[in-house]
């Protein structure tokens, strides 16, 4: 009877120990096989902002943002954009394109609220995700959109407002497309900011991101309501072409001025006084967090639908704080 | 049985070797891959920080010579009369309408202004030749406490919004700098947008030095140089710490004078551990984030005050691990399957030999002596072993075959005393029947006896054999028989009923004499009426079966019982011979052989002789082919 039992309990326990190697000896191979494959090929992302332009602040740190990004996360970034702000199709051509060249992931800053929606749809029902940076679609198909909190950033317009608000405020607003959701939401977030002023707002006008148009509605705004005092510059065209407009009528002192984004000229705008302050967004930022939301994605890993890449309020005393310059002021290859 | 831990107890040597050699490699192994592992990983670590220390040092130095480089040119520009001179100048001119101007009066005044014109002519061609000579220069120049200003090639003008007394750099240039570069004491600023040029934004940093009068020690103003930070930029961005790491620059009070991702830093996307670098000044430690771990190396500049950082990421130092680790790794499973395979030769090597060794045993065991069996494939103790079995197994054969021998010997020295025991007894009786007979005439009686006597002696002296047939052993019988008939008359009948088959079958000598002589004896001679003796010989399947009955008076169930044991010495002779032949029969055939007795008083005797049918086998398979 002993002896029996003891053999029995002898294969069990050999059997045992062979097991026990053995599964040691998978579950290691396997460790190291999906380390080697874990790191092995970079993740590749097509990044599509609205426009490659040396010229434009916003989309070259933007861009430089992502290029940060691509460097830390060890991915590869291959860039692509149509030639102007407005050339929805080419941007929809470069979307389908990537359908055909599947790149891991696509990130992209649609130049219309509607027109690209339908290729950026075909990208993801091909099954590659997608990141919006910058600016919405009107369908919901992205992963995660990464853009300025335009409703704050209207907020700390408003901010500058009150800081300078003279008595009996009569306001007007010079935005950059009817209808275009940042304009909309900076309106919005404005009114908001304003409270119990916001009534007072007596007039909005657009530019449609133009210079010249801004400077021409800001002048018939201003004919209209020679009261106004205070005047609101929502995007970078908007403001300038306003700017321009108050300081050709010489009214610098007697309106008090908010504008958005920057350029030398707003800068300079900003220095000489015509504006009060100005709210720039990060796009640096945003460009370096839409890559790493990206690669967040690609590792499977959960994304927040939306991120904040954040905005900042700057006036004459706080342009060349440390912090500031950064943000107003890129580095340029070629200097003096 | 001893105690011992159940992991540890085995039924065969073969599987504890192999247990124990797999249990102690692994453990070897695992320990082993573990140590070059993490001896890798921080040689690893450590090289990249002697490598990064180079290059942190290296950017030091080209920070500190260029810095240098600058101090020698302030030396050049503020170590002669010029800025003095124009900055002078500017002072009076400004003062114009004062009393102290028209005190000065006239010639010396213009001799004066003229003295400051020829400075500042000599300044603007000193500027130019800096700038043309070095591209990473953005711009020059001198800045007086009255608003005199020279800068480049006195061909810019200043940003009528912002006023110069009031920057940073200025100010603590007036407070005499703190970095002694060359000859002068400067102040360098950190990365900043220069704003004093009208329509100007570059990034720079600044060296900032007072202008201060030989005579007076009044400070008249500031030289600046304004570094292309692009230079700067790129000394930190030549620098290659892998793809991902990268090198950046703090000032002594944690100011970032370059850093390629500042923007996450100021946004606090991203965080550098500057707090920590600044305390340490100089060395290195590695740092854990949540997907990486990040190693910092830096080295505080005594020049400039600047602490270089390095930063690299482990991951990347790494790369190699994984390959490193999977050669360990399979190098590891080669050497185990290595050791595995030595373990079960050398397990195999040694109980091969013991499993022959024990085989061998069994065979002993079961009575095979043939040592020529016993063969030990092996060079070691255990064929020592082997060697030694097979002599005592040898040893013991020998004294077995003796036993048997001797056994012989004694069986026919005792049969040959049997032999000699019948005769004399019996001799003197028969002769006495033949003197009888004769003495009455009975010639024909004469002659029956007396041949059947020599019958009977013939056979009885003259077969030397001990083995006979039972045709041999009846007929010797039967001459027995008749003597003893003629003997006691009309008093004893026999009767010998022999298959005829078992004719020629072998049996001992001198077995059915013995037992007919008893029987006549102990059994007829008592008997109420005439004597009656069947001798029966039967086949019966494997045994042959020899009977002999007779219809004396039996014996008791105590006698019967102990009808078969040795007798004591001096005991009845009729009992002596019984043992006798039972004796016999049972060394010859076996102890399942013999003799049997069954006899109950009134009821006659009746004795069994049971020996093997040699034929048995023949028969059954006869019998099976049928």
């Amino acid at each position: 009877m002993k002896p029996l039992s003891s053999k029995k309990r002898e294969r069990g326990r050999n059997a045992f120990l062979l097991t026990v190697l053995f599964a040691a000896a998978v579950i290691l191979s396997i460790y190291f096989w999906n380390r080697n494959s874990a790191e092995k090929e970079p993740y590749r992302i097509l990044f599509v902002p609205k426009v490659i332009d040396e010229q434009n602040d916003f989309w070259k740190a933007l861009i430089e943002g992502a290029q940060a990004g691509a460097k830390e996360y060890g991915a590869e970034l291959i860039l692509e954009a149509a030639d102007a702000e407005d050339n929805h199709r080419m941007q929809a051509e470069i979307l389908y394109r990537a359908i055909e060249d599947r790149p891991d992931i696509v990130i992209l800053a649609p130049t219309s609220y509607t027109q690209v929606t339908e290729a950026a749809k075909a990208v993801t029902e091909s099954g590659i995700p997608l990141i919006l940076v910058d600016s919405r679609l009107d369908e919901d198909i992205s992963r995660s959109v990464i853009a300025t909190d335009n409703i704050e950033a209207g907020q700390k317009m408003a901010e500058c407002i009150a800081d300078n608000l003279p008595e009996n405020p009569v306001i007007g607003i010079v935005a950059h497309v009817e209808g275009a959701s940042t304009a909309i939401e900076r309106e919005e977030g404005l009114r908001r900011g304003l409270s119990r002023y916001a009534d007072k707002i007596v007039g909005t006008v657009f530019s449609n991101s133009d210079y010249e148009q801004g400077y021409q509605v800001t002048k018939e705004l201003l004919q209209e309501h020679p009261d106004i005092n205070v005047l609101a510059g929502l995007n970078e065209y908007s403001a300038v072409g306003a700017a321009r407009a108050v300081r050709d009528l010489e009214l610098t002192d007697q309106i008090c001025m908010v504008g958005f984004d920057s350029s030398l000229e707003e800068i300079q705008l900003l220095e000489s006084g015509v504006f009060e302050g100005i709210v720039v967004q990060k796009p640096f930022n945003m460009g370096y967090l839409s890559v790493e939301t990206a690669v967040s994605v690609l590792q499977g890993k959960k994304v927040p639908e939306s991120i904040d890449s954040g905005s900042q309020a700057v006036t004459k005393e706080t342009m060349y704080s440390e912090e500031n310059q950064k943000l107003l002021f890129l580095f340029r290859e070629t200097q003096n | 049985m001893k105690k011992r831990t159940w992991l540890l107890r085995f039924k065969s040597i073969r599987t504890s070797i192999l247990v124990s050699f797999s249990v102690l490699i692994i453990s070897a192994l695992l320990i082993f891959i573990a140590f070059s592992i993490n001896y890798t990983e921080d040689a690893v670590i450590e090289n990249s920080q002697d490598y990064a220390m180079q290059l942190v040092e290296q950017v030091n130095g080209n920070l500190d010579t260029y810095i240098d480089y600058m101090g020698n040119i302030a030396y050049m520009i503020i170590g002669n009369q010029d800025a003095g001179i124009f900055l002078k100048d500017g002072y009076s001119e400004e003062t114009e309408d004062t009393d102290q101007t028209e005190r000065l009066a006239g010639y010396e005044a213009q001799m004066y202004h003229s003295e400051a014109d020829n400075a500042k002519q000599r300044l603007t061609e000193q500027f130019q030749t800096i700038l043309d000579s070095r591209p990473d220069i953005s711009s020059i120049g001198i800045l007086g406490e009255n608003g005199k200003y020279l800068i480049n090639r006195d061909d810019v003008t200043l940003n009528e919004y912002v006023n110069y007394k009031e920057v940073d750099w200025y100010r603590n240039a007036l407070e005499g700098g703190d970095i002694l570069t060359g000859e002068v004491k400067a102040s360098i600023s950190p990365s900043h947008v220069q704003n004093i040029i009208k329509d100007s934004y570059p990034w720079v940093v600044t060296l900032s030095t007072p202008i201060v009068d030989r005579n007076t020690q009044e400070i008249l103003g500031v030289f600046f140089v304004d570094l292309n930070y692009s230079s700067i930029n790129s000394l930190g961005k030549n620098i290659s710490l892998g793809n991902r790491g990268y090198v950046f620059i703090l000032d002594d009070e944690a100011n970032i004078i370059y850093h390629p991702q500042q923007q996450l830093l100021y946004s606090g996307v991203k965080t550098e551990c500057i707090d920590e670098v600044l305390e340490a000044e100089n060395g290195s430690f590695v740092v854990k984030e949540k997907d990486d771990s990040k190693v910092y190396t830096f080295r505080r500049s005594e020049k400039t005050g600047w602490t270089a950082v390095g930063v690299s990421y482990l991951s990347e130092l790494m790369k190699n691990r994984e390959s490193m680790q999977n050669a360990y790794f399979l190098s590891g499973l080669i050497l185990f399957a290595a050791a595995i395979l030595l373990a079960s030769l050398i397990s195999r090597e040694i109980s091969r030999p013991l499993k022959q060794l024990q085989q061998s045993m069994k065979e002993v065991e079961k009575g095979n002596f043939d040592v020529e069996k016993i063969v030990i494939d092996a060079d070691n103790e255990i064929s020592d072993l082997g060697t030694t079995f097979r002599i005592m197994t040898e040893r013991i054969r020998k004294l077995m075959d003796e036993n048997v021998r001797e056994q012989k010997e004694k069986r026919k020295s005792e049969l040959n005393a049997l032999q000699s025991q019948i005769n004399p007894h019996f001799l003197y009786n028969t002769l006495d029947s033949i003197i009888w007979m004769a003495e009455s005439g009975k010639n024909q009686e004469v002659v029956l006896m007396t041949s059947s006597l020599a019958r009977l002696l013939r056979q009885s002296i003259s077969n030397e054999d001990e083995i006979v047939t039972i045709e041999q052993e009846i007929s010797y019988t039967k001459s027995y028989l008749t003597i003893q008939k003629m003997r006691y008359k009309d008093q004893l009948e026999f009767e010998i009923d022999v298959q005829p088959e078992s004719l020629h079958m072998p049996i001992v000598k001198l077995v059915i004499q013995p037992l007919v002589e008893n029987a006549i004896y102990h059994g007829i001679k008592y008997a109420r009426n005439k004597g009656m003796l069947m001798i029966s010989v039967r086949i019966r399947r494997e045994k042959l079966v020899i009977t002999i009955a007779d219809n004396g008076p039996g014996m008791e169930p105590e006698v019967v019982k102990h009808i078969l044991e040795k007798p004591d010495r001096g005991g009845k002779t009729g009992k002596v011979g019984v043992y006798n032949v039972h004796n016999r029969l049972q060394l010859y055939y076996g102890s399942q052989y013999g003799l049997s007795y069954e006899s109950a008083p009134g009821a006659g005797t009746m004795v069994f002789v049971t020996i093997p049918n040699p034929e048995w086998k023949e028969a059954e398979d006869e019998t099976f082919i049928q």
